[in-house]
């Protein structure tokens, strides 16, 4: 049961009778009695609540920063109407407007009632219950109780840099020579003879063909398809860190993986997802070429950054037991010079001799920042200590780079594209 | 900071009204402050007279009773008739301080006679205990009476009641001046024990007011049952508002850190210990690794080739880059702005030649 404000006002205006009436002891009194008998009468007479039902409807998946339609369908089977407020419980991050709901619902009728999400936060969000509170007659007191009516909603990754994508899948078609281009790099595939128009490299010419022929023929290459790339996403503690005011590291890796991943479907690779700090916290292999975005936004959903150290031996041995074939491993992690020197550097060799190895990291814009501060010695000593940073991660940088890893070391808003050229770039050089 | 403040205030206020109580009781054997006569009562004590501080007629009546005893009545005694009669009865020795409201009860043999200057005077008497005692404080009331007559009528005796023009000379203030402790000592240590009566205290909540009702009995009878009336209100109200429409949903949050932190820490430690040797090495280092690129020089140029190859591009003095490059650390952090500053500058020489 639940009082109402009514029932308080009833009270407090009672004081005013109590203190004008020649005998007060027997109106406060009669008072209580009489608040108490309205507030039974208001229960007894008030909607049942138990017996309602409740149908969900709506979609089980958004992309974080859109909106959600979800239908709650309440059904009164009882006798008596139900007239009173309803509140859907879901997680604060959800988002849910409104937050209760005035119903009204005659017996043997149902309502429909419409609640929009607007989530803040990746991850899955779920209604806890769903409660009725429902007002007697005289609006004095209500029945309340609780109903589970469990629907969950996935929050996916909001693939901003989805933009980018459509520069990219041109540059893909030229790689590829759908565009009118010769591209030829160490294995490429032969693709086809055409002749010979004036630009064409002239190393290119098949001497041999063109001796069969009155016409100069030049050989076309394209790049090397249904190659693997594996995304490899470091969900430990360098992932947590914010960069710059607002994602955490692990929400822009993120967003790059999708870029890359339907990027490397459309040059019709085959792209594996896998994201590990000590244990693999996210698996996607062998996905269909139409399902692989889904099932990628899919899993990342849930995955939040841990805050534990990554175990780099175990992600060595993740990886070579998951790829068995030449694979590229693109790692999004943090270039911290202290976590990869004891991480992943001792097992680098061991990834490096069977697979193509890309470490990709965001850097922090604020790093970026306070390096430029000049004019106060205090603005000056913080950019003595962003310079000493931003020199770590360029010599650990070096030192991938001298062990033939690709890095990629980008500002937040750059990053995906960058990883996305680094991985063209690979694909035109014929490195896969 | 709002309650600091009321609690500061409340212990003011408090001290304040306390000091305020606290002038001083006339002649109570418990009181150190000037007006009181707690050394007198100490000095009794160790002559062995017991005293016994009573503040009601129905104590002294019953110490009475135990024995030979001497009742002071020092301060005035603002009781009612009835009680001064049943003083004036109790059997033993009286020492009366002077300005009584029923002198005329307690001590009926004693006439009011005039009033004298409060002042150092002479005994003039035959009195053992006056002339013993020498000069005295003594003044105020004077008295007629067929016993003794010392100090210019301000201390008379009748039979057993000694009547005092003013008890001063009995303070802690004057005690010690002239022979005013020798004639208290022998006036009051006569007997074994002394009853010395003070007037009960006063309570604030006695205070009689207007018609002698109090507040409690001026209120109207319903105001008591309205208040017990809110009181039901405010659970009801208490009772809606703390009903709650359905369960607290909890989330587990991720953990909000910024990157960045580290490095503002770096740079805070480096602020705090003024480490201008550190500072100057992380900022040349960085100039170096953006510069050197530009000058196509080798992968790892010697410090001469590098001050050469920028003098020779930008056109700034080599041995102002070679300090600033290569140079000692900064004296100070004016020093080490400037370099920075400096450096920043053959940055952008560099880049726009």
């Amino acid at each position: 049961m639940a009082l109402t404000g009514r029932a308080g006002l009833v009270a407090a205006l009672w004081i005013v009778v109590v203190l004008f009436v020649p005998g007060p002891g027997y109106a406060v009194l009669a008072g209580c009695l009489l608040l108490l008998a309205a507030i039974v009468t208001d229960l007894v007479f008030a909607g049942s609540v138990r017996p309602l039902t409740f149908t969900r409807s709506g979609p089980t998946s958004v992309r974080l920063g859109e909106t959600a339609t979800v239908e709650l369908i309440v059904e009164n089977p009882g006798p008596r109407r139900v007239r009173g407020v309803l509140r859907d419980a879901w997680q604060p991050s959800a988002g849910l407007s409104p937050k209760s709901v005035p119903i009204d619902v005659p017996p043997g009728e149902r309502r429909r009632l419409v609640f929009e999400l607007k989530p803040t936060r990746r991850g899955d969000r779920s209604s806890e219950a769903v409660t009725v509170r429902a007002f007697g007659p005289l609006g004095l007191a209500a029945r309340q109780g609780g109903h589970s009516v469990p629907w969950t909603v996935r929050v996916l990754p909001p693939f901003l840099s989805r933009k980018h994508l459509p520069s990219r899948l041109a540059r893909l078609r030229e790689l590829e020579g759908n565009h009118p281009a010769l591209v030829r790099g160490q294995g490429t595939e032969f693709d086809s003879l055409r002749e010979y128009v004036v630009g064409d490299d002239v190393r290119s010419i098949d001497w041999r063909a063109t001796a069969r022929r009155n016409d100069v023929v030049v050989r076309t290459w394209r790049p090397e398809r249904d190659r693997r790339v594996l995304i490899v996403l470091d969900t430990g503690r360098t992932s947590a860190g914010r960069v710059g005011t607002g994602w955490p590291r692990l929400d822009w890796s993120m967003d790059a993986a999708l870029l890359l991943a339907a990027l490397a479907v459309k040059a019709g690779d085959q792209v594996d997802f896998l994201a590990y700090d000590r244990a693999v916290r996210a698996w996607v292999s062998g996905a269909s070429r139409t399902e692989l975005l889904s099932a990628l936004v899919n899993v990342m959903a849930p995955v939040e950054a841990e805050l534990v150290e990554s175990d780099a031996p175990g992600l060595a041995a993740a990886i070579l037991g998951r790829a068995k074939r030449r694979a590229l491993v693109v790692l999004l992690t943090d270039l911290n010079s202290a976590a990869l020197e004891e991480g992943l550097m001792p097992v680098l060799p061991q990834l490096s001799s069977r697979h193509l190895l890309l470490v990709a990291g965001v850097s922090d814009p604020l790093v970026a920042a306070m390096a430029a501060g000049r004019g106060t010695a205090e603005q000056v000593y913080d950019a003595a200590a962003a310079e000493r940073s931003l020199a770590e991660r360029r010599r650990i940088t070096a030192r991938l780079r001298g062990h033939g890893v690709e890095v990629v070391d980008a500002l937040p808003e750059d990053f995906a594209p960058a990883l996305a050229d680094a991985y063209l770039a690979l694909k035109a050089a014929g490195r896969l | 900071m709002a309650v600091a403040l009321l609690v500061v205030a409340t212990a003011v206020f408090g001290a304040l009204l306390a000091g305020g109580g606290e002038q001083g009781r006339y002649l109570d054997p418990d009181d150190a402050s000037l007006r009181g006569s707690k050394a007198l009562a100490q000095l009794l004590r160790d002559r062995g007279v017991r005293v016994d501080r009573v503040d009601s007629v129905e104590t002294a009546e019953s110490l009475a009773r135990e024995g030979e005893r001497l009742l002071l009545v020092g301060a005035p005694w603002n009781g009612d008739y009835s009680e001064a009669e049943r003083l004036a009865n109790i059997s033993g020795d009286f020492v009366i301080v002077g300005d009584q409201p029923y002198l005329d009860v307690l001590a009926p043999s004693v006439d009011h006679d005039g009033q004298a200057r409060l002042r150092s005077r002479e005994p003039g008497c035959r009195l053992p205990a006056a002339r013993a005692a020498g000069n005295a404080y003594l003044g105020g009331r004077t008295f007629e009476a067929d016993g003794e007559s010392c100090y210019a009528g301000s201390l008379v005796t009748a039979g057993t009641v000694t009547v005092l023009g003013s008890g001063e000379f009995m303070t802690n203030l004057r005690l010690a001046e002239d022979g005013n402790a020798a004639l208290a000592l022998n006036l009051l240590g006569s007997r074994k024990a002394v009853t010395w009566l003070v007037p009960p205290p006063v309570g604030a909540g006695e205070l009689p007011g207007p018609g002698g009702r109090s507040i409690q009995e001026l209120m109207p009878d319903n105001v008591p049952w309205a208040v017990l009336m809110a009181v039901v209100a405010v659970a009801v109200v208490a009772l809606w508002q703390g009903r709650r429409l359905g369960p607290v949903v909890a989330e587990r949050l991720p953990v909000v850190v910024r990157a960045a932190e580290t490095v503002e820490g770096r740079g805070r430690l480096y602020r705090a210990r003024r480490a201008r040797t550190q500072a100057a090495e992380a900022l040349r280092g960085g100039a170096l690794d953006r510069l050197t690129p530009r000058l196509g020089l080798g992968a790892q140029p010697r410090a001469d080739e590098v001050v050469a190859a920028l003098a020779a591009r930008t056109g700034l003095e080599a041995g102002h880059l070679g300090t600033a490059l290569y140079g000692a650390p900064p004296a100070d952090d004016a020093g080490l702005v400037a370099l920075a500053g400096y450096l920043d500058e053959i940055e952008r020489q560099v880049r726009e030649h």
